[in-house]
């Protein structure tokens, strides 16, 4: 295989980690949105205990795609940055948003005002975040009037806005909704608090059968939207899409019968498919209509150095994230604890009357 | 043609908010991201007294510097996201042509974050799940990639002014092979740049922290707790302090030899003369092509920047006819002085602490010193904004060193100007929210079986 090709199977594999464990952390702040922002506290101890350690982790493998990309196939990379400006810039400030309520959430006084305002924050930038990448996604298969070069001659302004964008924003939003709700049902198991689990369990099933409608919905309207990544489905892309309905499927009978672990891989495995499905249909096309892997990609010099780069990097990283999975989602925790900030140290002076 | 000349007029309308945007976005990372190299040094080390002596003061030291920490890396990272963002949204161009060579420090520093990030989460929610000991050595690489990371992406600075390991074609203006990405990355101005950063970046964290426990002793917390905080944080500024000094001279010599524009610049220096001097402050002006104000020390740049009273120094008039385009000469100019000037400040700070840890084995006593120390960290973050400042500003008008001009990378993409509005609403949201959370974490009060402060106490005592 050539060097690009591998790059851009770690770029797509780094994408799809992305995707299940960072889109998991978005799907947490996308409950609290659509429960109209009235989880209750145990509700939403249990969503912050689940992602407090990780969230920061998960959201590198996006820097992680960015910068590969950057090196890999530079040309892309500015077309998609031309053309997506727009829904680039509505990704990033859901992005900065996230991040930054949910540290500000957790170490800001226990004033309701305080807790309300960062929990607002904190769900609607969590929706936007996923709901403007996967418009982003949408976009450049409806087809953006991208050159050759990586020039862009189209409207910056209104271009992104299709109506398979729109869809693949909403499809987006709701995976990440699925995934933290299906991961949620194992957490509150792990900790002991079957109330919350029944819940989330009944979550993840409603959540399941509207993505699965909803999946059925999108293969329609992207025959009528992008005929030419439509063919490709239908020439290639198709066994990986089959699977993943019958992965989603499995996933949905598998949170039915109360097999929690099964049922996270599961709709992990979902995700990652439709991710993948998505790639193999597009392969060798980078950037639709024009730009391929061919055509986009680094010097061979460059390639290799990533390539190195990337090898030598994963034999830190790899062990490294097994621990701190290992630490917080698999080994078994004593006692549930209550978050640090609110253990050991009184409440804030001042307030405290 | 007709599309041509309004692409370049979209071109030069963009220029100055695209700059200010990233100037402006940079400028907010780069101060909270420093910290982020600097404060796990504190923690770590705060955590290893503890270890060793088991003393409660040196553990809730140890947890409540991580919490600080925690925060600010959440802001640094997504504000560092920004800029990875930013890279490609604002300067295609760029990106487009080079972000194949300069590609790797930049994956490298993915990965160095990524450690950072992973090691992050399991020291601070590791706390209780951990053996002391593993904890604490948990902590260990989560300072070696922050100054890592540091590294990395200095590099790919460094080399937008000293652009290396590739061919270039002057006629089309392109890249071609042979393209070596290491030698991109270890350019000749990597090394002094990077150093001279990680140590801006000790430097700003042990001024910033030690101005938060200077102001608490100005304002008669004279517990043993703040004390050793203050200590401690003016340790790490102050054994950074001196070796900036030789980083920086071994800077201006670099500069000297391969940027000899930003050089003049950074001087005020218009004629070329053999033995120039060193410029104290003064303002370079443009119209007349002199420096007025300023103290000379004659031959001292011909010193500093060659070691030699005589060397010869060009300066811009020669310069520019030479062909090469100027920078804005005052702004580099006047941030030159700030730096310079700030970091002597420090650097008196720092001699004068140490001075009487060694001869007194205490802190000055003097409430001059204590107002000093105050001062310090808001001096520290404007010196590394304004050495910022010499180094981007110098380089103009080129984005890559007599490659590149900055107006051939910036995007066409229309309403830069709205959106660097809206960047700089955020941002201003952010740090304001980032300033409420840190006092809130100042305010909370500290265990029992460690003597609260005698201004808490007295606070306590009012809302009790």
């Amino acid at each position: 295989m050539p060097p690009e090709d591998i790059l851009l199977v770690i770029i797509m594999s780094a994408l799809t980690l992305y995707a299940v464990l960072g889109g998991a952390d978005f799907g947490i702040g996308v409950w609290e949105f659509n429960s109209a922002l009235q989880t209750t506290p145990s509700e939403r101890k249990l969503m912050a205990k689940a992602i407090a350690p990780v969230w920061e982790v998960n959201h590198v493998w996006l820097i992680f795609v960015l910068v590969l990309m950057n090196t890999a196939f530079p040309t892309a990379s500015a077309a998609i940055s031309r053309a997506l400006w727009v829904p680039l810039l509505l990704a990033l400030m859901g992005i900065v948003f996230r991040g930054a309520s949910f540290v500000f959430r957790n170490y800001t006084d226990d004033s309701v005002r305080g807790q309300e305002l960062w929990t607002a924050v904190f769900a609607m930038a969590s929706t936007a975040a996923p709901f403007f990448l996967g418009v982003s996604i949408g976009a450049l298969a409806s087809g953006m009037k991208i050159q050759a070069d990586g020039s862009f001659d189209g409207d910056y302004l209104n271009d992104w806005l299709t109506p398979l964008s729109l869809f693949t924003g909403f499809f987006a939003v709701g995976m990440c909704a699925y995934l933290s709700a299906v991961y949620l049902i194992r957490e509150a198991h792990v900790a002991g608090d079957q109330e919350q689990a029944e819940l989330w369990r009944r979550r993840a099933l409603a959540t399941g059968v509207w993505m699965g409608v909803l999946a059925a919905t999108g293969l329609v309207l992207l025959s009528a939207q992008a005929p030419e990544l439509w063919d490709r489905l239908s020439e290639r892309g198709w066994p990986i899409l089959a699977c993943s309905l019958l992965l989603g499927f499995a996933s949905l009978l598998a949170v039915a019968w109360r097999r929690y672990t099964w049922g996270a891989v599961g709709a992990a495995a979902t995700v990652a498919t439709v991710l993948w499905g998505w790639g193999v249909a597009q392969y060798p096309l980078l950037v639709p209509p024009h730009i391929t892997v061919e055509t986009a990609k680094s010097s061979p010099a460059v390639l290799l150095a990533s390539l190195y780069a990337t090898a030598a990097g994963a034999v830190l990283l790899l062990p490294s994230l097994a621990w701190l999975f290992y630490i917080f989602k698999w080994a078994k925790s004593t006692t549930a604890q209550p978050p640090l900030e609110k253990r050991g140290e009184a409440a804030p002076a001042g307030r405290s009357k | 043609m007709h599309n041509l000349l309004l692409a370049e007029a979209d071109t030069l309308a963009n220029l100055l908010p695209a700059r200010l945007q990233m100037a402006f976005t940079l400028g907010f990372h780069i101060a909270i991201a420093v910290l982020g190299v600097g404060m796990p040094v504190l923690m770590l080390f705060a955590e290893w007294r503890s270890l060793r002596t088991g003393d409660l003061i040196w553990k809730t030291l140890a947890k409540r510097w991580s919490k600080v920490f925690t925060v600010l890396f959440a802001v640094g990272a997504v504000s560092g996201t920004v800029l990875s963002f930013e890279l490609g949204l604002l300067w295609p161009g760029f990106m487009a042509k080079f972000g194949g060579v300069i590609g790797l420090p930049f994956t490298l520093e993915g990965f160095a974050f990524f450690l950072e990030a992973i090691f992050v989460g399991i020291y601070l929610y590791g706390w209780d799940k951990l053996s002391p000991r593993v904890h604490f050595l948990a902590g260990i690489p989560v300072a070696i990639s922050g100054a890592m990371s540091a590294w990395f992406v200095v590099t790919a600075n460094a080399w937008m002014n000293q652009p290396a390991g590739f061919g270039w074609d002057p006629v089309s203006k392109t890249v071609i092979e042979p393209i070596d990405p290491i030698a991109a990355m270890l350019n000749p101005a990597t090394a002094a740049q990077t150093t001279h950063m990680i140590l801006a970046a000790y430097m700003v964290s042990g001024f910033m922290v030690a101005t938060y426990y200077g102001w608490r002793r100005l304002r008669g917390d004279d517990s043993l707790y703040t004390k050793r905080a203050l200590v401690v944080a003016l340790w790490l500024g102050a054994l950074a302090s001196p070796p900036q000094m030789f980083v920086g001279d071994w800077i201006a010599r670099m500069v000297a030899q391969t940027q000899p524009v930003k050089l003049a610049a950074m001087e005020g220096q218009f004629e070329t003369l053999d033995g120039a001097p060193l410029r104290i402050g003064g303002w370079p002006d443009m119209e007349t092509r002199k420096t007025y104000y300023a103290i000379d020390i004659p031959n001292g740049l011909s010193l500093l920047a060659y070691h030699d009273l005589h060397a010869q120094v060009k300066g811009l008039n020669q310069l520019e006819a030479e062909g090469n385009p100027l920078p804005p000469v005052p702004v580099v100019h006047i941030a030159f002085q700030i730096m310079v000037g700030f970091g002597t400040l420090l650097l008196a700070l720092s001699a004068w602490f140490v001075w009487c840890a060694w001869r007194k084995r205490d802190l000055p006593q003097s409430r001059l010193f204590l107002w000093g120390v105050v001062k310090s960290g808001p001096l520290a973050v404007m010196a590394l904004w304004a050495g910022w400042t010499v180094t981007e500003v110098g380089r103009q008008p080129w984005i890559v060193h007599k490659h590149m001009l900055t107006s051939e990378a910036v995007t066409q993409a229309p309403g830069i100007w709205w959106t660097f509005g809206i960047v700089m609403a955020i941002y201003a949201v952010l740090l304001l929210s980032l300033i409420l959370v840190l006092r809130t974490l100042g305010r909370i009060p500290l265990p029992t079986g460690i003597d609260n402060p005698k201004k808490s106490k007295a606070e306590n005592a009012r809302a009790s």
